[in-house]
């Protein structure tokens, strides 16, 4: 059964902002999917509407086949849900945080201390438990929301940036109880994010998202289909004389010379674990050597660039270092 | 079955007290105005005989000073919920599967759990100067449920204001313009008689007057004749949170 099914959605906020503009997309029962884009693409106001806050101008959306304006009290019995904004009370302790929500939710007074107790072991919180969530940290703070969110044991996760603004630790601490979590429970989570490398390592399925529009969606593999081959970067070990290696290299097939300045050859192969030794070889054969060779895999950042001419975000295009064979070919050296 | 729906109303005020309890900062210092209102005011005011009707002056002020601080701070509560609209604790809670008129009842009663404080606070500090304050605890008691009534009502008023200015500079803007007229537009300070004829229909529709008025009557004179009062001051506090469950929607857009 689909989790979350989302037909043509329109979302004005008041009469010119047009946060969504016909969106249409399926999430399936017990997987992970990704809501990507960049800020202002719309995530937030998708999630707002799927989790019954805000109503839709047109179109749809249902929640394991409930209709979130028309059956929202069941939706909302359905999913767990944490905001882009911090949602506990700073001014009380982690514990009472988890009480208060927990009466809120109406979890059985009988089971309720249990319960707390397991989720605050379970994410890692059971000391800090006493001491105000004004001295937590992002990473603390963001694992008691997940956790109270789990109270509930959901049968939908909802989470909307879910790391924005955590440090690479506390990141992928997060997302290892979630991870846990699904394993023991089977959940779905739908989470937006910004962060195109966590959709690339966490999701199953990804929705590119930009300007109110789905771009494309699939898996992270199928997205990153639409950009041609992987880039390569070789560095050579002593100043070349660029145009005779360029007339070598242009005559392998399936080779694209992207930039070659000084001694530093960026190419784009289509197939890498085939072709790459076969330019090796060529560059050997022709007298040269190579102290060092990158390959970067493609990203769903450059997906996106391709797709919408824009970044995702500031902070991804970083050198993604798959293999970094530094001093390790070297001929005549 | 009851108890189970009732539960999360009371959580919230619960989850006030707790943070009263973390940070009791705000109650104190809001008792001190109040305090100097029936310390100096009163004094004076008793001294030079201005009110000869209204028998012992720093008893009869007591009520009104009460419900100055804690009209103030019902009044004020709804800031906090424009701060959890900036936070995401409102989208939490409205994401929830309780009702949403819960939410809005629930932070009702907590803002007036919050603001009925006052009401040990100055009565004990008025005894201490001299009031002279009816000891008798069933008249201690109503007076106080009187007062939560009253305060849920002032705090829907608020959340209700809160929604529609949904903004922290806005509300505080209206919110500081219409707490002192409200004071001074009621019984609190003198008796209505002595009011201008405009100031006297004013102060007829102030549903401040009526709690005075209540309080007065069980705190100074003894008498349980509040019906009336009560009735008035119901009507205010249905229709004030009626109306802030009805524009909740907007704060959350
Ligand atoms: N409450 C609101 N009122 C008016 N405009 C809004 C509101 N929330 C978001 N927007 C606008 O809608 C667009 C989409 O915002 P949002 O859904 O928050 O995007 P994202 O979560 O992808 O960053 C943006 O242009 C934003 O400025
Ligand atoms: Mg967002």
């Amino acid at each position: 059964m689909k989790a979350i099914e989302v037909r043509d959605l329109v979302k004005v906020y008041g009469h010119e902002v047009r946060a969504l503009d016909g969106v249409s997309l399926d999430v399936e029962g017990s997987t992970v999917h990704a809501l990507l884009g960049p800020n202002g693409a719309g995530k937030t106001t998708l999630i707002r509407v799927i989790t019954t806050q805000l109503k839709p101008n047109s179109g749809y959306a249902r929640v394991f086949g409930y209709d979130v304006t028309k059956e929202s009290s069941e939706v909302r019995s359905l999913i767990g849900y944490v905001p882009q904004e911090v949602s506990l009370w700073s001014d009380l302790s982690g514990y009472e945080n988890m009480l208060m929500y927990s009466k809120i939710y109406g979890i059985p007074r009988e089971i309720r201390r249990r319960r707390i107790e397991e989720l605050l072991d379970f994410i890692g919180l059971s000391e800090a438990s006493g001491r105000l969530v004004r001295t937590y940290s992002g990473g603390m703070i963001r694992r008691l929301e997940i956790a109270i969110a789990l109270m509930r044991n959901p049968r939908l996760l909802i989470l909307d940036e879910p790391t924005i603004g955590l440090d690479p630790g506390a990141r992928s601490l997060v997302w290892d109880k979630i991870s846990e979590f699904r394993r023991e429970n089977g959940v779905t989570v739908f989470f937006a994010t910004h962060y195109m490398d966590e959709a690339d390592k966490y999701a199953d399925y990804v929705t590119l998202l930009n300007q109110g529009r789905v771009v494309s969606h699939g898996t992270p593999n199928e997205l990153k289909r639409h950009v041609e081959g992987n880039k390569v970067l070789i560095t050579l070990k002593n100043n070349t004389d660029s145009s005779r290696l360029s007339e070598v290299l242009s005559s392998v097939p399936g080779v694209a010379i992207s930039s070659f300045d000084n001694n530093c050859l960026e190419l784009v192969i289509s197939d890498v674990p085939t072709r790459l030794p076969a330019i090796l070889e060529k560059i050997f054969v022709s007298g040269y050597s190579v102290s060092e060779v990158k390959i970067r895999e493609a990203t769903l950042d450059e997906v996106f660039i391709k797709l919408t001419g824009r970044r995702i975000s500031d902070e991804s295009g970083r050198m993604k270092e798959v293999v970094s064979v530094r001093k390790m070919i070297r001929r005549g050296g | 079955m009851r108890s189970i729906r009732l539960e999360p109303l009371f959580s919230m005020a619960e989850m006030e007290l707790r943070r009263l309890r973390h940070d009791p900062f705000e109650i104190i210092t809001r008792a001190v105005q109040p305090i100097l209102w029936v310390a100096v005011f009163g004094s004076v005011m008793a001294k030079i005989r201005a009110f000869p009707s209204v028998g012992d002056y720093v008893s009869f002020i007591t009520p009104g000073v009460i419900l100055q601080s804690s009209t103030f701070i019902s009044l004020a509560y709804g800031i906090a919920l424009i701060f959890e609209r900036e936070s995401g604790i409102l989208k939490k809670l409205l994401t929830s599967p309780i009702p949403r008129s819960y939410v809005v009842v629930g932070r009702a009663l907590a803002g007036s759990v919050r603001a009925s404080t006052q009401y040990v606070i100055v009565l004990a500090s008025a005894a201490v100067l001299g009031a002279k304050i009816i000891s008798n605890p069933l008249n201690l008691i109503t007076g106080y449920l009187v007062l939560v009534l009253a305060c849920m009502g002032f705090t829907g008023l608020s959340i209700l204001i809160a929604s529609l200015l949904r903004t922290r500079e806005r509300f505080m803007g209206i919110i500081g313009a219409i707490t002192m007229p409200l004071f001074f537009a009621s019984n609190a300070l003198y008796p209505i008689e002595v009011m201008p004829d405009v100031i006297k229909y004013v102060s007829l529709a102030n549903p401040l007057t009526y709690t005075v008025s209540a309080l007065r009557k069980l705190l100074v004179s003894n008498s349980y004749d509040i019906l009336q009062e009560t009735l008035i001051l119901t009507c205010f506090t249905v229709l004030a949170i009626g109306a802030a469950v009805k524009n909740l929607r907007r704060i959350i857009e």
